[in-house]
């Protein structure tokens, strides 16, 4: 049979704002090729334009939907070290508890995508109800369901609200008993695991050769995370393990994901219980120093680099981001190569990719 | 020549065409069915499903209707490559087919002799058969016919889904026959009514589930409709009025499909007789039995969709000649041994 380029996307029920190049041959992708930049907005040159201050919420749009307070830790932290500011301890626990629940929201997306992925539409809606538990208690907290400018330049912009803590104490009870049945409808399910086992194996030693990151990576077997490695903010101070997977196909690389929220779980109970009392914010000057500094901090979908140069303005010189969607991308290719049709949303969801990191 | 028939045979024979089992009877079958399958599969995934359309207060009862309506009313759109002679046929063929087999199922007998059925023919089985056989072509047509790539991949996914289910499909007939000796739905109905079939053959009733899911690419086995690799498959070209003949037809295949397993396995009409609809006539009581058995195998194969992922194309092949088909292979084993203690217990052969 001769071979049928197939465009796939970015019209297509599970591609979002991607398009795949397919070389088909019967029922067999020989290659796949990814079209990147239908959502390119240009916010690294944007932000050259902007103060630092005013750089904020749209640092936040690189990854909006799913996971902004990881997004912008790393674009504080890397601005907090040029400034040699000491940001308050409360200020750090609430960072951390909001970068934590963004967290969970985040992996519950991935799961719902990677259900519809395979087909199997009740477990979208279930992790999305949950979702919204998680998304009201980030209002308690933030103000905002989605795009928070929770934390800023010193410090975070709110203190906790009254009764916030018994609030998400019992969520997360609610939660941590509830992932029981995801295991039962998601993993558990043999035809489940027929669909995602075995499917987009990705070796420890590819892995590393290829820079995957976060849970990704993890999944493959490599014990890394930016959150024991390098600890920023008070990461350092809680007890939790890091959860890896065993052969690093799409089915661990989700079980990962399942286990990860448990232990986000963890830490947002030890940080709800240890945090001290004090003010949560500290007055920063809008000029930043001359310098440059690479940060990096583990978000949901993993590493998320920073390297800003600051030549003494209110407006930085040159801001470069290393978004781990656009890092994890380049595995896509390198899985689907002679794979059946039907793996492919598999081995694109399971990657959890988001179109709008991957362009900036 | 033509027999001469008398007012009351009209009167039987317009009914049977244009009410029950004939036009009324599947429309309504598959609206009633896609409005309980959105209020069933939403409440599994704690959704409402639809809600304001209809008379009764919150249950969205009319929602296919209100569907069907918008669709009747939007533009046909035919792709400029597309062959249009088969492209603009398929739809109707689909429909037409799919309701066809509705025709030769026995639905309750009559009390004074004969069965409540539009076309009587002793070789029923066989009838239906062949026309389950002529949806995948029609289904490889259309795919073929809309030159479109998403549709050709859905077409061919068809055609492999094809040699999936219908041998299994076939070889677990064969031991319904053997246990029956007749080609005659309704002498097979009357063979049931000391014992079903789903007692004595369980194996097979499962093997024919399974396939029967598979024929009408229901969830787990809906490879061939996979929205999430292949768009929609076979039909994505379709638009307006043609789309909802596609959808209708898929229902009109469900209602001939669960009439011929209930015919098959689970004693037709048999039942203890409903007192309020035996005074109306014996036939209501039968066809309330029919109905009911009807009305669970439907639930059964609609609940696939909310708790299986779709399985891929290799691994529905795999299970159609590996599991499958031994397993109809050891129930009709199973049923020559043993036909010999069973044949004489079962009532009408």
């Amino acid at each position: 049979m001769s071979i049928m380029k197939l465009s796939m996307g970015p019209q297509h029920p599970i591609t979002g704002h991607f398009r795949f190049i397919l070389d088909v041959d019967g029922d067999l992708v020989l290659k796949l090729e990814p079209d990147i930049g239908y959502t390119h907005r240009g916010i690294e040159k944007l932000a050259e334009k902007r103060t630092y201050l005013q750089n904020l919420p749209l640092i936040e749009r690189v990854n909006s939907y799913c996971d902004s307070v990881g997004t912008m830790l790393g674009y504080l932290e890397a601005i907090e070290e040029l400034m040699g500011l000491e940001v308050p301890e409360r200020a750090k626990y609430l960072r951390v508890i909001a970068a934590e629940l963004n967290r969970i929201a985040s992996h519950l997306y991935a799961a719902c995508l990677f259900s519809v992925a395979t087909g199997l539409e009740t477990m979208l809606m279930w992790p999305i109800n949950d979702r919204e538990l998680i998304l009201d208690l980030l209002e308690k907290l933030t103000g905002q369901r989605i795009t928070y400018t929770y934390p800023t330049i010193g410090g975070v912009r709110f203190d906790m609200s009254e009764g916030f803590k018994e609030e998400a104490l019992k969520r997360l009870d609610y939660l941590e008993k509830r992932t029981e049945d995801y295991y039962k409808m998601l993993l558990w399910n043999h035809t489940f695991q027929i669909r995602a086992k075995n499917v987009g194996i990705l070796k420890p030693s590819d892995a590393i050769r290829l820079g995957i990151v976060g849970p990704n990576l993890r999944a493959s077997g490599v014990k890394a995370d930016v959150r024991k490695d390098e600890p920023y903010e008070v990461y350092d101070r809680f007890d939790f393990s890091i959860p890896t997977g065993k052969n690093g196909d799409s089915y661990d690389r989700l079980e990962v994901r399942f286990k990860e929220v448990e232990q986000s779980i963890n830490i947002l109970r030890q940080a709800i219980k240890d945090i001290p009392k004090g003010p949560i914010k500290k007055w920063a000057p809008p000029i930043v120093p001359k310098g440059e500094v690479y940060t990096r901090v583990e978000a949901a979908r993993g590493e998320f680099g920073y390297y800003i140069v600051a030549d003494g303005t209110m407006k930085p010189y040159r801001l470069k981001m290393s978004p781990p969607s656009f890092r994890n991308l380049i595995a896509l290719p390198y899985l689907c190569r002679n794979v059946p049709l039907a793996d492919v949303p598999v081995i694109y969801i399971s990657l959890d990719l988001i179109p709008m990191d991957v362009d900036r | 020549m033509i027999p001469i028939l008398s007012f009351s045979e009209i009167i039987e024979l317009i009914l049977k065409v244009l009410i029950f089992p004939g036009l009324a009877f599947p429309l309504l079958f598959a609206m009633i069915v896609i409005w309980f399958e959105r209020k069933f599969l939403a409440r599994i995934m704690l959704r409402i499903g639809p809600l304001h359309v209809g008379p009764l207060n919150r249950t969205g009862l009319f929602q296919p209707i209100a569907d069907f309506l918008k669709l009747i009313q939007k533009e046909i759109i035919v792709p400029d490559n597309a062959y249009k002679i088969l492209y603009n046929a398929a739809p109707i063929i689909a429909s037409i087919v799919a309701s066809m087999s509705v025709a030769f199922i026995p639905y309750a007998p009559k009390p004074d002799g004969g069965y409540w059925m539009i076309y009587y023919t002793p070789w029923s089985l066989l009838v239906i058969l062949a026309i389950f056989t002529a949806r995948p072509f029609i289904m490889v047509g259309a795919g073929w016919a809309s030159n479109s790539k998403y549709c050709t991949l859905g077409a061919i996914r068809a055609a492999l889904q094809l040699l999936a289910y219908e041998v299994p499909i076939a070889l677990s007939l064969v031991s319904i026959v053997i246990m029956s000796r007749t080609f005659d739905l309704a002498k097979i109905v009357e063979a049931q009514s000391s014992i079903w079939f789903i007692i004595l053959q369980p194996i097979g009733f499962i093997v024919i589930l399974i396939a029967m899911m598979a024929e009408l690419s229901r969830r787990p086995f809906d490879i061939p409709l996979a929205e999430q690799e292949v768009v929609f498959g076979w039909p994505t070209e379709y638009t307006g009025t043609q789309f909802a003949l596609v959808m209708v037809s898929e229902y009109f295949d469900l209602c001939a499909v669960t009439s011929l397993i209930t015919v098959l396995f689970l004693g037709g009409w048999s039942g203890p007789a409903i007192p309020i609809l035996n005074d109306v006539s014996p036939i209501l009581s039968g066809v309330f039995w029919f109905l009911l058995k009807m009305a669970i195998l439907t639930v059964i194969i609609i609940m696939g969709r909310g708790i299986y992922p779709r399985l891929r194309i290799d691994q529905l092949l795999d299970a159609g000649w590996t599991l499958l088909i031994p397993l109809a292979i050891i129930q009709i084993i199973i049923t020559l041994f043993t036909a010999q203690w069973w044949i004489p217990l079962l009532g009408g052969v």
